[in-house]
């Protein structure tokens, strides 16, 4: 794996935090317009789903017995579903979810990943080798059937979704910080420290733990998308985030449901709202990872 | 461990199968008799070891809801989906290795571009949905639909291919994107080799230096990622199934999913992840076996 330079200019300074962020995201928009332009898109749908209640034209629970399963109109611009309620405010509604999922998962997920990766690395031994091993076990179930399995055994709702979607994430975090570790500890600024006297403690996060935040950065925006994938997959099997709150997955759930041939419109905005926000953040992750770490493009 | 997911974590099973009211209804006597019938009045490990005895000596149990085995319905819906997996890494060979090529080869060109382009885009489109586009799009414009039973290869061919060719090309064209992304940037580190311009100067025609020196070598991290890729095409063929109503695994397992039916879930379950690191197994074998550079002792 990669070593990061405590020269590189992107990783945080003690003084004057805030100015640095503000040229980091300066250059980022000079370096990489395109993957700016979709970080744009991406924080346009966070703005999105925080604002739901002021911007979705109706309530997304209501329904209007008057337009049942209305094709778009100027009314209803995506149209209604089978009970009249309107599908450009339940898509809207919908991002709340797969946002707070996303994110919950990543979060929890891959944070503790990274944080076993750094005990594992450091400390390497038994405890290592058990740990390898516990990681192996889980990355033996392909991610959404592991999710499933979680999702149910636990029963649905927002909290459950969020930790079966975050222990699939453990493994990765726990991969590869744990790789970045191992090639950290090695480095003469560490042995300098543990020479004059610095505890595991301090040595970890002190000295060690500033150089992951790179690669945990980069991890994390590129599982966004994985995590919000996964959740939409969830809803429509039907151990998500359970009706009626709308969620993306659970909608085409429903559309599928609804009859033998699904109103069009039912079906293609809930999904065209996971793809566009899948690629927003993936592009988004693409070009953090560029700029944080050229050397990686293509691997993580 | 999928024993330790599907029954240690907290979640009555009786709740699973009569609901949270129907379990309100329930005696604490009928619950007691039903947790016997179904061995769950056991101490865990005792229950644990009941089920590794059962999975050695091949019985998968049965389901709560319906006659079958749950071995049985293993072999009449496996097959299906176990063909959906591989003309979906058929397809993704087939789609996604020319397209590297053409993109590798001229780096940055305006063919490279639109490729790389449209990989991001298949990375980021959920599977299941591009099926129920398919669907409709289908039924719409031809009025077509797949038939609903299941087919058998041999008895009835061409509504055999009518159910798997759906799935297939959905999964297939998710696994493409991947592939045509790892096989481009191997294949740009492979050109810039010596023994690739060696085969250039000696006089070799363009199309046979790639063909033949170039590309077997950029092949091996392809192959492992198509290994590492069947847990995508496992996992992906539950949605993906049910968008198209294609009787296969996956769908079993939705079912199984819907109905909290937890027995059949954890069997299969567990010959999912037996599946997913068998496959990989063999990967990591061929990639031996093709890579003299890598020995196993």
């Amino acid at each position: 794996m990669t070593v990061i330079h405590p020269t590189d200019p992107i990783l945080p300074v003690a003084p004057s935090r805030l100015r640095n962020v503000m040229t980091a995201v300066r250059r980022f928009f000079r370096k990489a317009p395109l993957s700016a332009f979709w970080g744009c898109i991406a924080a346009a749908i966070v703005i999105m789903s925080v604002a739901a209640p002021v911007i979705a034209p109706y309530p997304p629970l209501k329904s209007d017995f008057r337009a049942m399963q209305k094709p778009p109109d100027e009314k209803h611009w995506f149209g209604t579903d089978q009970i009249g309620r309107d599908t450009l405010s339940r898509v809207i509604y919908g991002s709340q979810a797969s946002l707070l999922v996303a994110f919950g998962a990543v979060l929890f997920g891959t944070t503790l990943g990274a944080l076993w990766g750094l005990a594992c690395g450091y400390f390497g031994g038994r405890f290592d080798m058990i740990s390898q091993r516990l990681i192996e076990f889980l990355q033996s179930f392909p991610d959404l059937i592991l999710a499933m399995a979680i999702a149910m055994a636990l029963g649905g709702g927002l909290g459950t979704v969020i930790v079966a979607i975050a222990v699939t994430r453990i493994p990765f975090g726990g991969r590869v910080i744990r790789s970045v570790v191992l090639s950290l500890k090695e480095m003469q600024y560490v042995e300098a420290a543990r020479g004059l006297g610095a505890s595991h403690k301090r040595l970890m996060f002190r000295h060690i733990l500033p150089q992951c935040v790179a690669p945990y950065l980069i991890l994390a925006t590129t599982h966004l998308g994985v995590a919000i994938v996964i959740e939409a997959s969830l809803g429509f099997l039907g151990v998500g985030i359970p009706p009626p709150n709308p969620t993306w997955g659970n909608m085409l759930s429903d559309a599928l449901n609804s009859g033998l041939i699904p109103p069009w419109w039912l079906v293609f905005f809930p999904g065209a709202a996971i793809t566009l926000t899948v690629l927003a953040f993936n592009l988004l992750g693409d070009g953090i990872r560029d700029m944080l770490d050229p050397r990686l493009r293509g691997s993580v | 461990m999928v024993f330790v997911v599907m029954r240690i974590l907290p979640g009555d099973p009786l709740v699973a199968i009569f609901g949270p009211e129907g379990m309100s209804k329930l005696t604490e006597e009928q619950r007691a008799h039903f947790m016997k019938d179904l061995g769950l009045s056991d101490p865990l490990w005792v229950q644990y070891f009941a089920w590794v005895k059962d999975i050695l000596a091949g019985n998968f149990g049965r389901s709560f809801f319906r006659s079958e085995s749950v071995a049985d319905m293993i072999l009449r819906r496996g097959p299906l989906t176990a063909e959906i997996a591989l003309l979906s890494v058929l397809i993704s060979w087939v789609v996604g290795i020319p397209v590297a090529i053409l993109s590798a080869l001229r780096p940055n060109s305006i063919a490279d571009s639109v490729v790389r382009f449209v990989s991001i885009l298949f990375l980021a489109v959920p599977g299941f949905w591009i099926g129920m586009l398919i669907v409709l799009g289908l039924l719409f414009w031809f009025g077509y639909r797949a038939p609903m039973a299941g087919a058998s290869l041999f008895v009835d061919p061409v509504a055999n291919l009518q159910l798997i060719i759906g799935p297939a090309v959905v999964l297939g064209l998710g696994q493409a994107a991947y592939i045509a992304r790892m096989a481009r940037s191997s294949l740009l580190e492979v050109i810039r080799e010596d023994y690739v311009r060696t085969a250039r100067a000696k006089g070799l025609n363009g199309r046979l230096v790639i063909s033949l020196h170039a590309l077997p070598n950029a092949m091996l991290p392809v192959i492992t990622l198509s290994g590492v890729l069947m847990g995508l095409v496992l996992a992906g063929s539950i949605p993906v199934e049910r968008a198209f109503g294609t009787p296969g695994l996956g769908y079993a397992m939705f079912t199984a999913v819907s109905e909290r039916d937890v027995f059949v879930m954890q069997n299969l379950v567990f010959l999912y992840a037996v599946v997913f690191v068998g496959l990989n197994i063999l990967v990591d074998l061929a990639i031996a076996l093709l890579d003299p550079r890598i020995r196993y002792q």
